[in-house]
């Protein structure tokens, strides 16, 4: 190498250049290792630094491989170039990581972050969104409810246009008795939207403003239409006591807080989270139980017995296998064998019930899903 | 091309004069980018700060002025810490003002436009100001001859007038947008030194017209294709509407290349100069060539996963003696493997394209931009000294955590 920066040196010496940190100017400088101090040595023309081998430190990621840069460690400014690797073997310590100096403020703020994160998404933002959820107008809490059920329309589908809507007019009938039936035995019955959703999937759920979505699935499973009304009149619960509203509105504000810990590549995974969070509907435990108790007072005087809610509950657990994770906030708390109990504890000595549908208005009901549209009628 | 160090640079007939070269192979930029890359996979995004130190260390080693290689002295560690401090002031600004909006947008628009909008709107002086934070912490840990670079403190002053100037140049349709990129850089440079010497801008706004002609015909080649179609038959338009899509990318590519050359022409510190000749045809041609290269590529490796998937699928549907094979459990979703491929292949993808635009566009610029530039006046660089250490707690927190883009 004949860098016309670095001369060719005495044996065993080296030449090389030193930036002191001060002044802008490499210091030529002839640099040797002297054993018995154990210390490179740098001699300028002015000043001669004395740099132990165990503290020499290499620079790493250089883009020119032939070149070497060593700093001291401890010191931050002073830099010494030399034009080949030959030293290296000399400097036992020369790749040595640098250590944490900032390791409690770092603890400080991890756990700041982590904490404030963890509060202001698991704990203000529901706090603020149970409030908020009081105040926002029904036209306002519907149009939420849209939003939201376009949402998991896309979500569930490949399609650009999303899981269509079940529109056959004979088994929207048999629905809207079925509707009928539950909202005649409600003291104030709220302002609902059924959607009937094309999708395999055993659920149902309720969205903000009285939208709610049953699936496909579910009518498949169920064996008679009053297991299909308990779940009708669970959701119904639901959406009097605007559990949607409030589920709608942390998300809102959680997810984002959520995503901001993860960079971009995670991004898009974050989204998935958002939409399967919307779906599984985790209610607290509370908001079930008084969803449930809300169901068999409305079936009860629908003259449908409670124990339905049960049949449907135990069907869920027979297809436990089948429909898992996201599936459904019927699996969740409080544990599904005894919500079974208290439904079936819930049905009056001598109850009778009434016939809810005809048998052909349950084959229509079935059958609902025959013909399909992007657009929900219902609206 | 021999591993050994790229030749000495032969040195300049006049010694006032710093010729400025970039010295880093591509293949061990692709290394250090793809290892790094997988590593912040593996770790779910938290290598990223130590990705982002050692590519940028790797970068300024590279560029040399006069034969002496800027040096990145940040540490990953207090990008983390910068991040931490970034997330818990944001996580209170997204969490509550985005419910809060979002409550309000419903409840009095019934939707969520209004919220996005806002929220939108909202985080833009904050992007801004993270944008010169940022830029703060790169020059403060940016270091030549071993003296530091520096920015001073100012961010909220940059924010509210890069919404000024951006608001100015919406306004006039883009006319004004000079004066923009003119009066931001100034406001930069000024407050931009290198050790205890000073940077100014000189220089007028209107000088940057002429990196915009390009611009302009390629818009006006636009408005003519609008004019055209509405007034006469669409097939008319065909031509100029070829022409705009052809001129505009090019255009951008110009404005920014030429502007550049001027703005840094313009620039000042004592009696030191800079000059510039960069190649805009040769930036549009790393643009054009990096991206096609990185699509095809990785166009060809989809390619291949997908029809392995389906050949592999195929197998083991005979090896099972199980009926003909049915592409519909393909799409179905909810294989375990495929999910596996799916994320494997996302996040592959996700990895491949970085390194490919690490290794065919950034690179090759800044190599372009490094070897056309020369320094002027280098006899006044021996009387600067030191400045001392900006601390910045923050680093670059704002800009990390708002994926304000910065490629390095
Ligand atoms: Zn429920």
């Amino acid at each position: 190498m004949s860098d016309a920066l670095f001369p060719p040196a005495r044996r065993d010496h080296h030449t090389g250049r030193f930036f002191d940190g001060i002044v802008p100017m490499p210091i030529k400088a002839e640099v040797w290792v002297d054993a018995s101090q154990r210390a490179l040595i740098i001699e300028t023309t002015d000043i001669t630094e004395t740099w132990p081998l165990l503290d020499v430190r290499l620079i790493p990621d250089q883009a020119d491989k032939a070149r070497l840069v060593l700093r001291l460690h401890g010191d931050p400014l002073r830099r010494l170039v030399l034009p080949d690797h030959r030293l290296l073997p000399d400097l036992p310590h020369a790749t040595r990581r640098a250590p944490v100096i900032q390791r409690s403020k770092l603890f400080v703020w991890a756990a700041a972050a982590v904490a404030s994160v963890g509060l202001i998404a698991f704990v203000l933002v529901p706090l603020m969104a149970d409030q908020l959820a009081e105040f926002i107008p029904p036209e306002g809490e519907h149009a939420l409810g849209e939003v939201t059920l376009e949402q998991i329309r896309g979500a569930l589908s490949e399609n650009v246009d999303g899981v269509h809507f079940c529109t056959k007019a004979p088994g929207r009938s048999a629905l809207d008795q079925m509707q009928n039936r539950l909202t005649q035995a409600m003291d104030a019955p709220p302002q609902l939207t059924v959607h009937v959703l094309d999708h395999p999937m055993v659920n149902a759920f309720a969205l903000p403003g009285g939208h709610i979505v049953l699936f496909k699935g579910l009518i498949d499973k169920a064996a008679d239409p009053e297991e299909i009304a308990a779940v009708f009149a669970h959701e119904i619960g639901h959406v009097v006591s605007r559990d949607p509203t409030r589920h709608a509105l942390r998300s809102a504000g959680s997810i984002g807080v959520l995503g901001l810990l993860f960079g971009d590549f995670a991004g898009g995974a974050m989204m998935l989270l958002l939409t399967e969070q919307l779906i599984a509907a985790q209610y607290s435990r509370d908001a079930e139980a008084q969803a449930d108790v809300f169901a068999y007072q409305v079936l009860q005087r629908a003259g449908i017995s409670p124990a339905e809610l049960a049949d449907m509950f135990e069907r869920f657990r027979s297809l436990g296998g089948e429909i898992s994770g996201i599936e459904a906030h019927f699996m969740s708390h409080p544990a599904l064998g005894d919500r079974i109990a208290q439904a079936r504890a819930a049905v009056p000595t001598g109850f009778e019930s009434r016939a809810l549908l005809s048998q052909s208005q349950w084959a229509d009901l079935q059958t609902i899903c025959d013909q399909t549209s992007t657009f929900d009628q219902a609206q | 091309m021999p591993d050994a160090a790229p030749a000495p640079p032969t040195p300049p007939a006049n010694p006032n004069v710093l010729a400025g070269e970039f010295v880093g192979l591509r293949r061990h930029l692709f290394w250090l980018a793809f290892k790094t890359g997988i590593l912040t996979v593996l770790t779910l995004g938290f290598y990223r700060f130590w990705m982002k130190t050692r590519l940028r260390r790797w970068y300024w080693s590279a560029i040399r002025i006069g034969g002496i290689p800027l040096e990145y002295v940040g540490d990953p560690i207090e990008k983390l810490l910068g991040f931490l401090v970034a997330v818990v002031i944001l996580a209170f600004y997204i969490g509550v003002v985005n419910l809060l909006l979002m409550f309000a947008s419903f409840a009095l628009f019934q939707g969520n436009f209004a919220a996005y909008l806002l929220s939108f709107l909202g985080v833009i002086p904050i992007w801004f100001y993270a944008q010169y934070r940022a830029r703060r912490y790169v020059l403060a840990r940016t270091r030549w001859r071993g003296l530091r670079f520096g920015l001073e403190p100012a961010a909220w002053g940059y924010a509210w007038r890069s919404l000024l100037y951006w608001g100015l140049t919406l306004v006039s349709a883009g006319l004004l947008w000079p004066l923009m990129t003119f009066r931001l850089e100034k406001y930069k440079t000024d407050r931009t030194s290198w050790g205890t010497a000073r940077l100014t801008q000189g220089g007028r706004w209107t000088m940057l017209y002429p990196s915009a002609k390009w611009l302009f015909i390629g818009i006006v080649a636009g408005l003519a294709t609008a004019v055209i179609a509405f007034s006469s038959s669409p097939d008319n338009a065909l031509l100029p509407g070829l022409a705009a899509i052809l001129v505009l990318p090019f255009g951008l590519v110009y404005y920014r290349v030429d502007s550049l050359r001027r703005l840094t022409e313009t620039k000042k510190m004592q009696e030191i100069t800079l000059k510039m000749r960069p190649s805009s045809l040769r930036v549009f041609g790393i643009y054009v060539g990096g991206y096609l290269f990185a699509g095809i590529l990785l166009g060809l490796i989809m390619g291949l996963v997908f029809f392995v998937t389906i050949g592999a699928f195929l197998g083991t549907a005979e090896n099972f003696g199980t009926d003909t094979f049915d592409p519909e459990i393909l799409f179905q979703g909810n294989h375990p493997v495929l999910i596996a491929i799916g994320v494997a292949t996302y996040f592959a993808v996700f990895l491949l394209w970085s390194v490919l635009m690490q290794t065919y566009v950034t690179m090759p610029i800044m190599r372009h931009y490094a070897s056309v530039l020369e320094l002027h006046g280098a006899d006044n660089i021996k009387d600067i000294r030191q400045r001392p250490r900006d601390e910045h707690i923050e680093a670059e927190g704002f800009a990390e955590a708002l994926d304000v883009g910065a490629s390095i």
